[in-house]
């Protein structure tokens, strides 16, 4: 393999990465408000579609985004009118809503199983795609992944350097303290769960519109529960969601690349290699015993080593909060 | 409405127990929209779905046939709710009790079937708790999100399964046979559960009812079921009181993968006699596995209450067929349909919720006697209302629950509100 062919792989993990990035940071946002949005595989499923669906007959993909920008939206708002206005769980919520958007996609979408629509064209970047290496992996792709790129710098600057990004981890951790100091905890919820569901939605057009083009039945099914996953691992940090949805790419190419490698092994195998390891990684990140390594470690190494493999939920994810 | 049905209790108990069914009324009713808007007649429609479930001996026992995988899953899934785990692995459970019951069946194709029918069940209840313990385990003592464990290890047991079936265990005909379609031989037909001729009803469907009954006694007449119970709804309260939780979470949730695994070896013994994979869980499972979950939530995490749930469930998926088949409506119409109900449902406990905690505000007005039914759990006539909003209002009025707790915590709600009427009322 010479460096060409390296660098068009690294290229296209992070292609295939983009949408999980989009969908990851919008839940990051979403769940550090305190609210769980369990319902991202179907409102993917559901965006995809629409999306897909609208860029075709617009015939513009900003449109299809736009249009399942507002399904992701609507989805969330469900989700967090059900549990902070209704008091039910978020959870139950958020499952039900996965398998109504499942259904539902699969019974709006069956006329456009498999047509040719829009798709985001590339665009690279003048200067930059030049740049050695990083130009040609980064920046000669098109404006879903230059998104997905801004987003994380976006979010992670939004939630550690501003105010409001402030009063949201305190809707998210502290929800008392964080009313007694003046912020509407619920209305901060409601902001950043329906603002995380127009990022998923944008996550699942980003799907039909450019990495995986066009509709079928079940089209992104299982990847809502990838990027569910990658917000644990992640630690509900957009820089570390973002590495995680590159390594969980990166270990899929790595997986087609090993079978080509070893035809007579299963191909079964390198398909389940990928949900293995993340659950390996869930296991590493929450377990005591990593709590152990670490303590045994020099105490020097202790705060950086814990700063990697270890993660906590924000402390009020998904319970409810009554002011007064 | 809702002052009125709290201002005549009686009526609104009455309203609250027919609530599911005029919620599914409902979504049948949106559903008719939908029906029209495709250019077919919801009445004719109707009737049709009504005929397909319960028109004739053969569609009753079609209904109850596919309302068994359900009820066991939903049993299973009662368990696991009820100590505050949301187990979403029916899936892969299921088919981890039908892999190893499937291959008893063909190891030993010359066995007596007294022998081999109640060593298959097992084997499908002890496969199925295997796969269950996995995120019990991971849950209890890595703290993995049993949510994704569930979801992952869903996904691994189909591939697995899909390599069996294409594999190893394929059925030699299909091997030779060019079109090599991924399924198992059929099992020795003296293997095929008890059948009630001529119909499609078996055995199976009364092992799941007995079943019900006793996992009821199980969660609420032994020691066992209380400490499930008390660990889904307080686990730390749980923990100061003796009780090991992390192994009563591993516990609900390898009974819980059990039932699942149980109705995967009862959907291969009494219905499909083997086992086929289109590539998807689905294609094998029929759903059964996520299904499961929506009939114990209807069934409001009561065994007992699962039975009727279950039913309808099965009905609706008959029926739909049948609808299917008659209007020649697109296949997707019906699991939207289907998608409708559940919503509907849920949406009508939030309701049921609302006029409860109506009337809780009513008995405080009261005075004295409201206070007293918050502590008691069980004072004056309206004990169910008063339990109903005691504990879940007080457990949310703490906004900030300890770190421990707050995951748990989290996933529970829902639960430790039925929990808490129960164990006020024993």
């Amino acid at each position: 393999m010479n460096d060409s062919q390296l660098i068009a792989i690294l290229a296209s993990i992070v292609l295939q990465a983009s949408p999980l990035i989009i969908a990851v940071c919008g839940e990051i946002l979403t769940e550090r408000s305190g609210v769980v949005n369990l319902s991202l595989d179907g409102s993917m499923l559901m965006a995809a579609m629409t999306g897909f669906v609208v860029g075709m007959k617009t015939d513009s993909y900003w449109i299809g985004f736009l249009a399942a920008a507002v399904v992701g939206a609507i989805f969330a708002a469900i989700v967090a009118f059900g549990s902070i206005r209704l008091g039910q769980s978020q959870v139950a919520i958020g499952f039900v809503l996965t398998l109504l958007g499942d259904d539902l996609s699969a019974f709006l979408g069956q006329n456009y199983v498999r047509q040719t629509g829009v798709v985001v064209p590339r665009a690279g970047i003048p200067l930059l795609k030049d740049i050695p290496i990083l130009g040609p992996i980064l920046f000669n792709q098109n404006i879903v992944v230059y998104f997905a790129i801004l987003l994380i710098i976006g979010t992670w600057w939004w939630l550690n350097r501003t105010q409001a990004g402030l009063r949201l981890r305190g809707a998210g951790e502290r929800p008392t303290a964080a009313f007694a100091r003046g912020v509407d905890v619920n209305r901060v919820r409601y902001a950043y769960t329906i603002l995380g569901g127009a990022l998923v939605g944008i996550a699942g057009a980003a799907y039909s519109l450019n990495v995986k083009i066009g509709w079928s039945d079940g089209h992104v099914r299982g990847f809502g529960w990838i990027a569910l996953a990658i917000v644990i691992f992640g630690g509900w940090s957009p820089i570390r969601g973002a590495f995680g949805a590159l390594l969980f790419g990166a270990t899929k190419a790595l997986a087609t690349a090993l079978q080509r490698a070893f035809p007579e092994v299963s191909v079964v195998a390198f398909n389940a290699i990928p949900w293995a390891l993340m659950i390996l990684v869930l296991l590493a990140v929450g377990s005591d015993y990593t709590e152990r390594f670490i303590e045994a470690m020099p105490r020097r190494w202790q705060r950086p080593l814990r700063r990697v493999l270890r993660v906590s939920p924000p402390m009020a994810l998904g319970t409810a909060f009554h002011e007064g | 409405m809702i002052d009125f049905l709290v201002r005549y209790p009686r009526l609104g108990r009455l309203f609250d127990l027919l609530l599911p069914l005029l919620a599914t009324l409902a979504a049948l009713a949106v559903g008719a929209i939908m029906l029209q808007l495709l250019g077919a007649n919801p009445f004719v429609a109707y009737r049709a779905l009504l005929e397909g479930a319960f028109g004739s001996q053969n569609a009753l026992a079609d209904t109850i046939v596919r309302a068994t995988p359900l009820l066991l899953v939903g049993l299973g899934i009662c368990i696991a709710f009820r100590a505050g785990v949301i187990n979403i692995g029916g899936e892969g459970q299921f088919i981890a009790g039908a892999l190893p019951a499937t291959l008893l069946g063909l190891s030993f194709p010359d066995a007596p079937a007294i022998i081999i029918i109640p060593a298959a069940l097992l084997c499908g209840f002890l496969g199925g708790a295997v796969w269950g313990s996995i995120p019990g385990l991971l849950k209890a003592y890595f703290n993995v999100n049993e949510i994704l464990s569930t979801i992952m290890l869903n996904i691994i047991a189909v591939q697995f399964m899909n390599f069996l079936l294409r594999g190893p265990m394929i059925d030699p005909v299909q091997l030779q046979a060019a079109s090599a379609i991924p399924q198992t031989a059929r099992l020795n037909p003296a293997f095929d559960l008890p059948r009630w001729v001529p119909t499609r009803l078996h055995a199976g469907a009364l092992l799941a009812v007995v079943l019900a009954v006793v996992v009821y006694i199980l969660l609420w007449r032994t020691t066992t079921g209380y400490r499930i119970r008390a660990v889904g709804f307080n686990p730390d309260a749980s923990r100061y009181a003796g009780i090991n939780v992390k192994r009563n979470i591993v516990l609900a949730l390898l009974l819980s993968g059990a039932f699942a695994g149980l109705a995967g070896a009862v959907q291969v013994y009494g219905v499909s006699h083997r086992m086929i994979t289109d590539g998807s869980a689905a294609g094998f499972t029929g759903s059964a596995g996520f299904n499961g979950i929506v009939a114990a939530l209807f069934g409001k995490l009561h065994p007992l209450g699962a039975i009727p749930a279950s039913f309808i469930f099965g009905a609706l998926i008959v029926g739909a067929n049948s609808l299917q088949r008659a209007m020649q409506v697109p296949a997707a119409l019906i699991t939207a349909l289907n998608g409708l109900v559940v919503v509907f449902v849920v949406c009508s406990d939030i309701f049921s919720r609302r006029l409860a905690r109506r009337r809780q505000i009513g008995v405080a007005e009261v005075g004295s006697k409201g206070a007293g039914a918050q502590g008691g759990g069980g004072a004056g006539e309206r004990p169910p209302t008063a339990a109903n909003v005691g504990p879940p209002d007080s457990a949310s009025a703490q906004p900030a629950p300890p770190a421990t707790a707050a995951k748990v915590g989290a996933t529970i709600k829902p639960v430790a509100h039925v929990a808490g009427q129960e164990a006020s009322s024993d």
